[in-house]
C-alpha cells in the first residue's frame, strides 16, 4: 500500500449546501502533501470530513487501506488521523507536559506510565521540552502553534493534519515552522498542510494541490502547479481584485 | 517540609504522603468530636449540613466545573432520595440504609435514563432541560397519592437516628465524596476531565471520548448526591414535593461552587462552610438572603472568577488535593 490517504470522488456540506464536489486525490506515506486555495474553496471542509466532523453524502475516504468513510472521528483519531486547529486550542491551565500527556494517554490508548516517554518524545521533537513545566496559557503564539503539533504527535499520528499553522506567525517564525515541519517529515509522518503562503508550500511540500469550488483544480510537483495556467488564473486573479 | 520546589515548574503541590497524614488527622478528630458528643446538638446540626452541602458541591463542581454539564437539575436526585428513604423506612419499614440504597439505585437508573437524552443538548440547553425534567418530576410527586402529594411524607423509623449518628454518617459520605472526586482526577479519566474542564472540543480531537467520560461523572454525582440528600432530609425528618424538588437546593450548590472556587477540589469545602454560616445568619433577615447570596455570588463572578481556593492558588503557587502531572514525578 503506497497511500496512506485516498479520496475518491466526495461530496460533502452542511446541511443542504454542498461543499466538496467530487473531491479526489492520493497522498502518498511519508510525504508532505500541500494543499492551497482561495478562500471558500473548501480545504477546511476537506479536513471536517477526513476527520469525521462532518458525514460525506457520497464518495469514500480511503485512510491506509481502511474504508474510515462511516466511521467516528474518535476512532478515526484512535487509528492515526492527527490533527491540529487553525486558532491553537490549549488546555490553558494545564502545563505544556500535562497537554500532551492527556494526547498520548487517550489517542493511542495507553497507560499514563508508558504514554509519559511518548509525551516527553513529541514535545522535544517539536522544540518545547525545556518549557514543559510551563502554563499553556502563558505561550506566545508560535509556542502555541507548536504545542498544537506536539499534542497532535502525542496522539501517536500516522497522519498529521496541519491547519494553517504558519499563519500569523512572522517571517523568522514561518521559517522556524518550515523547518518543524521538515523534521517531522524526517521522522516518519506523513503530512497534509494547508496553508495560504505560497512560497512557504513550494519549499516545503513534495506535492502541492490547489482546490476550487470544493474539487480538486490541479495536483502534482508543487512548482508545476505554482506555475500552472489554471493557479495563476485563480490564485493572482483573486488577489488582483482586493 | 510538605511542601518541595520543583524546578521549571510555576506551582507546588503538597506530596501524597503528608497530604494523607494531614486528611486522616483530620478526619478522626471530626470522628472523635461527633462520637465522643463532644460538639453541642446545635454544632452538630451545622457540622451534618457542611458534611453533606460538601458531598453535594463537590458532586456539582464535577459536572460544571469539569465536564462543562451545568445541571440545574440535581434536586431531581435529591427529592427521588427523600422520597425513596421514606417509603422505604415508613411504608415498608425496612432500615434507613436500606432505604438509602434503594434511593441511590433509583437516581443512578433515572441518571443513565436521562443521559440518552440529554447528551444530545448541550450548554444552556443541557441545564434548561435538566431543570425541567425536575420539574415534571415535582408535579408526578404532587398528584401521587401512595406519597401524599402535596403535604408530603413524615419519615419514621424506629428508633429514629440519634443526631450524633447521623453526624457520623454525614461524615462518612463526606469523606467517601472528596476521596471518589480526588482519585478519580488522578486516574487516566481524570486527566481526560482536566482536559475537558478547559477545552472540550480539543479535547475530543486529541481522543478523549467525551460522551463515555461525561456517562460516568453524571452517574457519579447523581449517586452520591442522591445519598447526601436522603441523609439530610432524615436529619429534617419530613419531605414533600416543594422542598425536594426545589430549585433552590442546585441554586445553593452553584453558591458554593462559585464562591469556593470552581474546578478545584478544595472549593467546594470553603464554599460549603462560608455558605451553612452565611445561610444560619441571615435568616435574621428574612427575604432579603436570597438577594445578599445572589450579589455575592455576582461580585465573586465579577472580582473572583476562580472564587476563593482557585484564587489562593495562584496568587500562592500551591495546590492541595491536586491532579497535577509532573514530567520528573516518579511513577505512581
Amino acid at each position: 500500500m503506497d497511500n496512506i490517504l485516498e479520496f475518491i470522488d466526495v461530496n460533502a456540506g452542511y446541511g443542504r449546501v454542498q461543499i466538496l464536489n467530487d473531491l479526489s486525490f492520493e497522498v502518498k506515506k511519508g510525504e508532505v502533501y500541500g494543499v492551497i486555495g482561495p478562500n471558500g474553496s473548501g480545504k477546511t471542509t476537506m479536513f471536517n470530513a477526513l476527520l469525521g466532523l462532518i458525514k460525506p453524502g457520497s464518495g469514500r475516504i480511503i485512510f491506509d487501506g481502511v474504508d474510515i468513510t462511516r466511521m467516528s472521528a474518535n476512532v478515526r483519531c484512535k487509528m492515526g488521523l492527527g490533527r491540529t486547529f487553525q486558532i491553537p486550542r490549549p488546555f490553558e491551565n494545564m502545563s505544556l507536559y500535562e497537554n500532551v500527556l492527556v494526547a498520548a494517554v487517550h489517542g493511542s490508548a495507553q497507560s499514563e506510565r508508558f504514554a509519559k516517554d511518548h509525551a516527553l518524545s513529541s514535545l522535544k521533537l517539536t522544540g518545547l521540552y525545556d518549557k514543559r513545566e510551563t502554563r499553556a496559557g502563558e505561550l506566545t503564539l508560535l509556542d502555541r502553534k507548536r504545542l498544537e503539533i506536539a499534542r497532535a504527535l502525542g496522539t501517536d499520528p500516522k497522519l498529521l493534519l496541519l491547519d494553517e499553522v504558519a499563519a500569523g506567525l512572522t517571517d523568522a517564525e514561518v521559517k522556524d515552522m518550515m523547518e518543524l515541519v521538515a523534521s517531522l517529515k524526517d521522522s516518519g509522518y506523513s503530512i497534509i498542510w494547508i496553508e495560504h503562503i505560497i512560497e512557504t508550500m513550494v519549499g516545503s511540500t513534495d506535492s502541492l494541490m490547489c482546490m476550487a469550488q470544493g474539487s480538486c483544480v490541479i495536483s502534482g510537483d508543487p512548482r508545476e502547479v505554482i506555475e500552472s495556467e489554471e493557479v495563476q488564473r485563480l490564485y493572482l486573479g483573486v488577489e488582483d481584485d482586493e | 517540609m510538605a511542601k518541595r520546589r520543583l524546578k521549571g515548574g510555576n506551582v507546588r503541590v503538597l506530596d501524597s504522603l503528608p497530604m494523607l497524614i494531614i486528611c486522616i488527622a483530620l478526619v478522626s478528630a471530626l470522628y472523635f468530636v461527633c462520637l465522643a458528643r463532644i460538639a453541642s446538638n446545635n454544632s452538630m446540626r451545622y457540622m451534618i449540613q457542611i458534611f453533606l452541602y460538601i458531598t453535594m458541591a463537590e458532586m456539582w463542581n464535577l459536572l460544571s466545573g469539569f465536564t462543562g454539564m451545568t445541571s440545574l437539575g440535581q434536586q431531581l436526585y435529591i427529592g427521588l432520595a427523600g422520597y425513596s428513604v421514606a417509603v422505604a423506612t415508613t411504608k415498608l419499614h425496612l432500615t434507613l440504609g436500606l432505604g438509602l440504597g434503594i434511593g441511590v439505585a433509583i437516581s443512578v437508573v433515572v441518571a443513565l435514563v436521562m443521559s440518552l437524552l440529554l447528551y444530545r443538548m448541550e450548554g444552556m440547553y443541557f441545564s434548561v432541560a435538566t431543570w425541567v425534567v425536575a420539574e415534571i418530576f415535582e408535579k408526578l410527586f404532587l398528584n401521587w397519592k401512595y406519597v401524599g402529594q402535596g403535604s408530603g411524607m413524615t419519615i419514621r423509623i424506629v428508633p429514629y437516628p440519634r443526631i450524633h449518628e447521623i453526624c457520623v454518617v454525614a461524615l462518612t459520605v463526606c469523606v467517601f465524596a472528596v476521596a471518589t472526586v480526588y482519585l478519580l482526577l488522578r486516574t487516566k479519566v481524570g486527566l481526560g476531565l482536566t482536559a475537558m474542564r478547559d477545552d472540550i472540543g480539543a479535547a475530543s480531537a486529541v481522543g478523549v471520548n467525551v460522551f463515555n467520560h461525561k456517562l460516568l461523572v453524571y452517574a457519579i454525582a447523581a449517586a452520591f448526591t442522591a445519598i447526601a440528600a436522603g441523609i439530610f432530609l432524615v436529619n429534617k425528618g419530613i419531605v414533600y414535593p416543594e422542598s425536594g424538588f426545589s430549585i433552590s437546593w442546585t441554586v445553593s450548590l452553584i453558591f458554593i461552587v462559585i464562591v469556593g472556587g470552581s474546578g478545584t477540589v478544595g472549593g467546594p469545602i470553603v464554599g460549603s462552610v462560608i455558605y451553612v454560616f452565611l445561610q444560619e445568619y441571615l435568616a435574621r433577615f428574612p427575604g432579603w438572603s436570597n438577594i445578599i447570596l445572589g450579589t455575592i455570588t455576582i461580585l465573586t463572578i465579577l472580582f473572583l472568577p476562580k472564587g476563593i481556593v482557585g484564587t489562593l492558588q495562584e496568587k500562592l503557587g500551591f495546590e492541595i488535593f491536586s491532579a497535577k502531572r509532573f514530567s520528573y514525578a516518579k511513577h505512581r
